[in-house]
This record gives C-alpha cells, sequence and structure tokens, in this order.
C-alpha cells in the first residue's frame, strides 16, 4: 500500500494485516556538480525499488513518503528526526520497519535507526541508464526474500 | 417599379449575409472546441483489447508459468505503460487457463508453490493464503475470493489475453 486515499481506505480496514513500513533515504544536493547525475540516479532507483517491492507485497507492506535529506547533513540530525518519523508512525501497529537506501553513509548508523536498514550498491551503469528490467526485478525479489524472513 | 416583386433592402441584405457568415465562423471556432472537450469520450475504449503475451499455445504445459507483458493504460490523456501478469497453464481437459496473479486478500503477488510446504498450489508471501491450481482459495485461509481470471484467445497459435474477470467459480 502507498500513501494514497484509495490504498489508506483499504488500509483503515485492514490494518492488523499491514505490519510493514518501507521507507525510501534519498539524498540530494546541488553544490557538488560531479556527483549530482550519480546521485539523481540513485534516488530514481531506489524509488523503483521501493514500487517495484510495495507491488509485489502490497497487502502487508505500507510503503510511506520518501525520506530525502542533504547529503552533506550530519548523519546525528538526521537520525534523530527519522526517529520522530518511526515514533509518529508507530501510532499504528506496525512491527517491522525497513530503511531502503544506496547511500553508504547509513550503513554505519545503522544501530542507532528504529528498524533495519536495508543497503544495496548501485549495479549498473548510471552513465548509460543501463540496468534492465530483469535484473532489477530479480534484485528486487532477492529484496522480498529478506524482507519474509522478518515475517517467519 | 413593378410592385409585385418582393423587394431586399440593402440594409436586409447586409444582416442576412452577416449574420450567415458569422454564424459559420462561430461554428467554425466552436466545433474543434467542444470536440477537443469531449475527446476522451469519443475515442474508442481499450475494452476487450487483447494483448500478444509471447507465449505460443505449445509451449502450455499443466504446471503453470508466468508471464508479463506491458500495456499502454491510457486515462484521459494521461498514456503509460504498465506490467501485466498471468500464470497461464493448461488443465486436466487441455483448456488454458490464465489466472491474475493478484491475491483477492490484500493484493499482494501470488506464486506457484510459492511455499514449500504447500507443493501444487499457489502462494501469497503477505498472509499464507492459498489457492488451489483451479484459482479456488483455500478454506480457511485469509483469501475469500478465487484468482480471477484472464480473458483469452488464441491466434496463430500465440496466446492472447485481455480483461481480468472474476473466477468463473466464484
Amino acid at each position: 500500500m502507498k500513501w494514497t486515499k484509495t490504498d489508506l481506505a483499504q488500509f483503515l480496514q485492514a490494518q492488523e494485516y499491514v505490519d510493514t513500513i518501507l521507507i525510501p533515504l534519498i539524498p540530494f544536493q546541488f553544490s557538488q556538480e560531479k556527483d549530482m547525475e550519480k546521485e539523481a540516479s540513485q534516488s530514481e532507483w531506489v524509488s523503483l525499488f521501493a514500487m517495484g517491492i510495495e507491488k509485489e507485497l502490497a497487502g502487508r507492506v505500507m510503503l510511506v513518503p520518501s525520506y530525502h535529506y542533504l547529503k552533506s547533513a550530519d548523519k546525528q540530525m538526521e537520525i534523530e528526526r527519522l526517529n520522530d518519523w518511526m515514533a509518529n508512525i508507530q501510532a499504528q501497529p506496525f512491527k517491522h520497519i525497513f530503511y531502503l537506501t544506496m547511500d553508504g553513509a547509513w550503513k554505519k548508523e545503522e544501530g542507532a535507526l528504529t528498524g533495519n536498514l536495508l543497503w544495496f550498491p548501485m549495479m549498473y551503469d548510471y552513465k548509460n541508464d543501463s540496468g534492465t528490467g530483469d535484473l532489477l526485478q530479480e534484485q528486487i525479489d532477492q529484496v522480498i526474500e529478506v524482507i519474509r524472513t522478518f515475517w517467519a | 417599379m413593378s410592385g409585385d416583386k418582393q423587394q431586399v433592402s440593402r440594409r436586409q441584405f447586409l444582416n442576412y449575409t452577416l449574420t450567415g457568415v458569422g454564424g459559420f465562423m462561430a461554428a467554425g471556432i466552436m466545433v474543434p472546441m467542444l470536440r477537443m472537450a469531449v475527446d476522451p469520450v469519443l475515442k474508442t475504449s481499450g475494452h476487450g483489447d487483447f494483448a500478444n503475451v509471447n507465449l505460443a499455445v505449445d509451449d502450455i504445459t499443466k504446471d503453470p508459468q508466468r508471464v508479463e507483458w506491458e500495456i499502454e493504460q491510457v486515462d484521459g490523456w494521461y498514456k503509460s505503460n504498465v506490467k501485466k501478469a498471468a500464470w497461464v497453464y493448461k488443465n486436466d481437459e487441455g483448456d488454458i487457463i490464465a489466472l491474475s496473479p493478484i491475491c483477492k486478500h490484500l493484493g499482494c503477488v501470488v506464486t506457484w508453490e510459492g511455499s514449500d510446504q504447500h507443493p501444487n498450489e499457489f502462494f501469497c508471501p503477505c498472509h499464507d493464503g492459498r489457492y488451489y491450481k483451479s484459482g479456488v482459495n483455500v478454506e480457511g485461509t485469509p483469501p475469500t475470493a478465487p484468482l480471477d481470471m484472464y480473458e483469452k484467445k488464441v491466434e496463430n497459435g500465440m496466446l492472447y489475453l485481455g480483461e481480468v474477470k472474476p473466477h468463473k467459480e466464484a
């Protein structure tokens, strides 16, 4: 389910079945020109990834609006803010929280976050946009397997 | 002066011609505008459109296989490509069955034999919903209805799938 009117109407009918939060963490910045394309590309891929997972697991996973932040921002501050988000989200009975990101800087801070960080490296040539649909789908399937181990 | 002839005065003549010409001009402007306003209504709808799913009928076995294809979805003026998927197999009578993979519980995607504990069934990874091979839901699992079915037709040995319809045993 997504943060849309129709999906939320369904969610409010079936809260007890939807126990997993998926939130993409997406950095952006305009100060380092040489990294801008790469980061925009990461942002697109993380979004595609998130939508792919949501599509397969629509009945149990709630995809919330992406968390955007400045690439250079102090991670401690962002963690505090993210944990505020999660405290609010847990007003509903969500049991599992997954962050989805390609920004490796989160990996080190993982322990301070409420929930689980799913970090994955870029797996395609962003200059040519040659990530094929099949490769993406395969990776999505693998991430779904990881999420399912938390449900078991 | 012949009194029996109907005289048209210069003023009347100009009035008639101007009204006529003005009417034509107004119509010329209004008709395309009206047409544009109701354009989506005039378009033939995509209902009943069948898509080639790139699967030869001879390649369909008794084991369900997943096929995927893309269709162009038109919503008003907005066009987008939507991915569709189906589980296709031949039943014991040799009829082709094409089931929608969308779980009738809350919309997750089911897989054939997705759980080792439940062979020969469709399995929903979200809440352990199960369906028999026919698409009928297993009693006691969350789904309350059988999987939807695609309309199908065969042309030149290729399988074409159309709209989703409720399961015939629903």
